[in-house]
């Protein structure tokens, strides 16, 4: 690294380099690395050397591989819900390092803190003690829509209602750490702390192994273990779920990670389902029981028979299997409460009145609006504090009093003076600086830290680091969300090397094998789709490139076969009626209506819906699909990113290349799910989604290439063309020479099973794979109707006569018998689909409220 | 006084509905003055699934689940009452706390019961306080006045003010509404003077029950031709929760039925739930009889 301004310094002096501050010192704020004369503080020292010692280039590129890997990962954090761009997760290099000494503070004290908590919360659902006593004014209580009185009374087995917690800590000026807010329901941000981890881990390796690091697995060990622990009243081998919002919530990467790490299938509401007073996932073995729920839904959204009617979130009727001891959530059920920001400032006294003890780690100084002193206070000095509504929702966030001009101070103190039991308000901590690598230089941004607990039979159990998260702009110096922070990883610098510890015991592992084995039928149903869309763009694609290089050919084009080519990528996307019975106007200049095949994802059918239709399944079961599935779904992104820039101002000028590498990829990754996934029911119904889907399609050529016959130069022309777009030409012309017989076509196309690609080969496989699904028992009605409707298209492909297929048919002048046996075909297949959807995927409609209309009536 | 209630509830839906988990609060509770000696409830078709409970303000809940399907649903309560009257004439003489000493009390509550009150005081789902229902109730809540007195007061004031229309509202219709048009059912009724009532600082909260009716003169007494009934009740802390009845303009004694009470009627929803497939068409069918035994 070079010596200069704002890059770190070296120098020699006794022999020893030591290093001086690579920026200069932060007014009025903590620096996390250096001390008030800029040298850097002892537990950085390694660190600080070890990336001096990193040339710029060197750093560079260990950030590009971070960002890699995390890409690779799929470590995202959607803010759309645009599948074709998640936003990577942004991580910075420099971990945030906090020392072992300090630590166990910090460590005492957020254990102690969610201790309260847990207290708090059995007070609130049970005595209410603090209400009554006037500890906790019953105002912040009553008026917290967190405060669930459905919930009340009901208690989850054992020693603790709390199950896991995470605190937001910042540092004041003086490096004391203060805490700034509480998350309760459903914490987010271990999961991208040990991803954060994993990473920086990797990438610099060497400073990592020399700072004795404490390891993360012994926290995830004891959350397991609280979770397996929670159901030990009915089983000892409970089935443990994650349930989360959906592929598009913000942080649904890490809902897959930490599932796929505790080894939880990953659910959403519509894949349980209440019965019988237990909780059921539905799994295409049938209903397999829930015991514990890992929830990542807030509580309201929960259950819509009981909480919110209009969620889509929730399992109808999941409150009363709670109540009646079926089933336990973590967190449980109402527990939002706690994140009252009023609560705060009550705390101590909380404290002493439930544990006789203070609080030693403080948190920041709150007031209640709901006091009329405290409601004077904040009104007169506005400018220092942050307002938080009681009431956290999208549309009121916090109110940064110095950001604020005059006229919106006025209005502010007005609409807190209206409802003021509504509002707390936080002196302002800036938070102490860190250093991150930014803009190819080591500078200063405010920091805070995400801490994280978990119950264990005996207290809570503390995670030795966090999720660090540093502001991108020295500007709001308060970092707010994920969104506009780079996040860090956390290293406790360890007095000794800790003995190493696996997160999966062999035991576990065993269990959850089993378990997993079951999946829920919509993870099944989006692979299935993922199998059709994939191979639906990939003929689409093969098609158009093949029309491209026909119309691009040295000779012209016969006018009959232009317009059937045309035509046949109409058909084949079906994006209709585009060249159908086209204008001569239309043919003489389509490249408007190729690009819009090829480019709209809006357009049903075209590529690029297709594709997007692909990685939108794909996003669904992300926790499924292995890391070089995931490499090949990038660059799947990459390159429709390419096409869309190809197609910017029309075709391109080889438009027969610009799908090469579409097509590759999608080859790439139908190659590794042969080469690299397990024969399980996930592998099957992606290959049987596949299998019909190119059936469906080689069918849909088959009959809109070859039924209307043409002159015998085109006609060839156009079979050429369809063997070309089956990738069959060349073996076509080994077998058959030059002899481009319509029958022949067929032959190679319909029924010769050695070609992967002909409709026999495809039903063929089909009808392997059904008998490999459960569920498919021949009963004394004979076979199942799935079975029937394939050996019934196994048996019309293989007694077609192909000589009568390909005469043409004197009254209607076309081949009539095989546009017949086509259009029957894929009637079948299409009925085919159905049946195995009805069977294995779930498809109840969402729940409706009852309406509610008893009303009082009296004389 | 000794009473039979039967409840009938009848939904019938366009298409059969497969699948359904309902929270029922048809089970009358046991009030300072009203004993159940026998209660018995009826679903048809069968619940898979039945649990009986109570709810976080003391009330019966009967929450169910039927799986198989069906186009009509029917809930069939019959309880037994033994209803002590209460001696509402003594307490309008005795009780003299005003409401300027009520709202002080509460402002600076010092005992567990004040500081609970204070839940009734606030907005709940279905009753927002506001600048329109304070002015409509301001001029009866003075500080001088005893709270009883004020809130009989009131009570009379609903009743001769607006008029009893069950055509003018529905279940949706807000409270800004039924106070503009004034008029409304005994459901609106209560929820406008609880509004009101919170409005001007006092605590009340949603009672919903029955109410014994007596056939014009001369005519049979037609079965199911009761109906089930709403009014409110004020917090006095000498007293504890003291009812109203604007739409009859009287202090409910021993003719009011209590099934339950709550913030408002979104507390106490006779049932709520959701069903899965079919429904559609939903039409609803509420018979009560109330009959002294």
């Amino acid at each position: 690294m070079q010596l200069q301004t704002g890059t770190f310094i070296t120098s020699v002096i006794d022999e020893k380099p030591t290093l001086s501050s690579a920026y200069d010192k932060p007014i009025n704020a903590y620096d996390e690395a250096f001390t008030e004369d800029r040298q850097p503080r002892a537990h950085w020292e390694a660190l600080l050397r070890n990336i001096s010692n990193l040339s710029d280039e060197e750093m560079l590129d260990r950030q590009r591989r971070a960002q890699r890997i995390l890409r690779e990962d799929g470590a995202t954090y959607n803010l759309t819900s645009d599948p074709l761009t998640p936003s990577v997760w942004s991580l910075d290099l420099i971990p945030n390092i906090i020392p072992t000494d300090e630590w166990l503070e910090i460590e005492q004290g957020l254990a102690q803190r969610s201790n309260l908590f847990d207290l708090i919360l059995k007070d609130l659902y049970g005595p209410q003690e603090l209400l009554k006593n006037g500890i906790i004014p019953s105002e912040i209580i009553f008026s917290h829509p967190g405060f669930l009185r459905q919930c009340h009374g009901v208690m989850v087995p054992g020693a603790h209602q709390l199950l896991h917690h995470a605190v937001d800590l910042v540092r004041d000026h003086a490096g004391q750490f203060q805490v700034i807010g509480d998350r309760t329901q459903a914490p987010n941000g271990a999961g991208y702390a040990l991803e954060n981890r994993t990473v920086v881990s990797r990438v610099i390796p060497n400073s990592f192994r020399d700072s004795q690091v404490r390891r993360l697995a012994g926290f995830f060990q004891s959350f397991k273990n609280m979770l397996t622990s929670l159901a030990s009243q009915w089983t000892d081998t409970p089935r443990i779920v994650m349930l989360s919002p959906g592929a598009y919530s913000s942080t649904y990467f890490e809902q897959a990670y930490l599932s796929n790490y505790l080894g939880f299938p990953l659910v959403q509401g519509s894949d349980l389902t209440v019965r019988n007073g237990a909780v059921w996932m539905k799994s295409l073995n049938g209903l397999a029981r829930v015991d514990v729920i890992l929830r990542r839904v807030d509580d309201a959204y929960c259950d819509q028979a009981e909480l919110r009617a209009d969620s889509f979130l929730g399992v109808p009727g999941l409150l009363e299997v709670v109540r009646a001891g079926n089933v336990v959530l973590a967190n449980p059920l109402g527990s939002g409460i706690l994140e009252a920001p009023a609560l705060v400032k009550f705390l101590p006294a909380i404290s002493e009145f439930l544990t006789g003890k203070q609080l030693t780690l403080p948190s920041v100084a709150t007031w209640w609006c709901g006091d009329k002193d405290d409601l004077n206070y904040v009104i007169a000095n506005l400018s220092n504090l942050i307002i938080k509504p009681a009431i956290r929702s999208h549309s009121s966030n916090s109110i940064y009093g110095h950001t604020l001009s005059e006229k919106q101070k006025l209005n502010t103190i007005e609409k807190i003076k209206k409802a003021p039991h509504l509002y707390a308000a936080q002196s302002y901590v800036p938070g102490s600086m860190s250093p991150i690598w930014l803009n190819g230089k080591i500078q200063a941004r405010p920091s805070l830290l995400r801490a994280f607990t978990v119950a264990n039979p005996t207290g809570y159990t503390v995670m030795p680091g966090g999720l660090s998260r540093a502001g991108e702009s020295t500007k709001d110096s308060i970092v707010t969300n994920m969104s506009s922070s780079k996040s860090k990883d956390t290293w406790i610098i360890a007095a000794e090397p800790e003995a190493q510890s696996n997160l999966i015991t062999d035991q576990v592992l065993l269990q959850d094998e089993a378990l997993q084995a079951n999946l829920p039928s919509r993870v099944v149903e989006n692979l299935f789709w993922m199998g059709r869309y994939a191979e639906r763009a990939e003929i689409s694609m093969r098609l158009l490139r093949t029309i491209f290089k026909q119309m691009n050919g040295i000779d012209p084009l016969p006018e009959e076969s232009r317009r059937m080519l045309l035509e046949m990528a109409s058909t084949q996307t079906g994006c209709l009626p585009g060249f159908m019975e086209a204008d001569e106007k239309l043919l003489a200049n389509p490249e408007a209506e190729l690009v819009s095949i090829i480019t709209d994802g809006s357009r049903a059918g075209s590529v690029k819906a297709n594709l997007q239709a692909m990685l939108s399944c794909g996003e669904q079961v992300k926790e499924m699909l292995s890391a070089d599935t995931r490499i090949i779904i990038n660059e799947l992104r990459d390159h429709i990113h390419e096409l869309d820039r190809a197609y910017t101002n029309g075709l391109p000028s080889a438009p027969e290349e610009s799908l090469d590498s579409l097509v590759t990829s999608l080859l790439a990754l139908s190659g590794l799910n042969h080469e690299s996934m397990l024969r399980g029911l996930d592998w099957t119904f992606q290959e049987i989604g596949r299998r019909t889907e190119r059936a469906l399609q080689t069918a849909t050529l088959l009959r809109s290439a070859l039924t209307t016959p043409l002159s015998s130069g085109p006609q060839q022309q156009i079979l050429e063309s369809v063997l070309l777009s089956v990738e069959a030409l060349i073996s076509f012309r080994r077998r058959y020479r030059n002899r481009a017989r319509v029958a022949y076509g067929l032959d190679l196309l319909m029924i010769d099973g050695t070609n992967p690609r002909s409709l026999l080969y495809q039903v063929e496989q089909l009808r392997k794979y059904i008998r490999e699904l459960p569920r498919n028992e021949t009963t004394t009605a004979g076979l199942s109707p799935e079975n029937k409707i394939i050996l019934k298209s196994l048996n019309d492909i293989q007694l077609a006569d192909l000589e009568e297929l390909a005469k043409i048919d004197p009254d209607s002048q076309s081949r009539l018998k095989l546009e017949q046996l086509m259009t029957e075909f894929l009637a079948q297949l299409e009925q085919f689909t159905v049946l195995i959807s009805d069977k294995y995927f779930d498809h109840t409609a969402g729940p409706q409220s009852l309406t509610e209309a008893i009303r009082g009536t009296n004389v | 006084m000794r009473y039979r209630v039967r409840h009938i509830t009848e939904y019938t839906y366009g298409a059969p509905v497969s699948l359904c988990y309902n929270m029922a609060h048809l089970l009358p509770r046991d009030t300072r003055n009203q004993r159940c000696l026998n209660q018995k409830i009826q679903i048809n078709p069968p619940p898979v699934y039945q649990n009986d409970g109570e709810d976080y303000f003391g009330n019966q809940t009967f929450y169910f689940s039927i799986q198989e399907a069906h186009k009509k649903l029917v809930i069939d309560v019959t309880t037994d009452f033994e209803i002590s009257p209460l001696n509402v004439l003594q307490w309008q003489m005795q009780s003299t706390l005003t409401c300027g000493q009520l709202r002080a009390q509460l402002s600076n509550p010092n005992t567990p019961e004040l500081r609970m009150a204070k839940e009734y005081l606030l907005d709940s789902p279905q009753i927002r306080c506001s600048e329109d229902l304070k002015a409509y109730a301001l001029s009866t809540f003075t500080d001088d006045k005893p709270v009883l007195q004020a809130a009989l007061a009131f009570t009379h004031k609903i009743f001769t003010e607006f008029k009893f229309d069950p055509a003018s509202t529905t279940v949706a219709t807000p409270l800004e509404q039924v106070l503009k048009q004034r008029s409304g059912v005994c459901q609106d009724f209560a929820h406008l003077a609880i509004g009101c009532l919170r409005s001007v600082g006092i605590p009340a909260r949603y009672m919903s029950g029955y109410l014994e009716t007596l056939p014009p003169p001369g005519q049979e007494k037609l079965v199911g031709a009761d109906a089930s009934h709403a009014w409110f009740a004020v917090f006095i802390p000498e007293l504890g929760w003291v009812e109203f009845d604007p739409t009859n303009d009287l202090m409910p004694s021993d003719q009011h039925i209590v099934t339950a009470w709550g913030r408002d009627y979104a507390d106490v929803t006779p049932l709520q739930g959701v069903i899965f497939e079919g429904g559609g068409s939903q039409q609803l069918a509420v018979s009560v009889d109330v009959k002294r035994v």
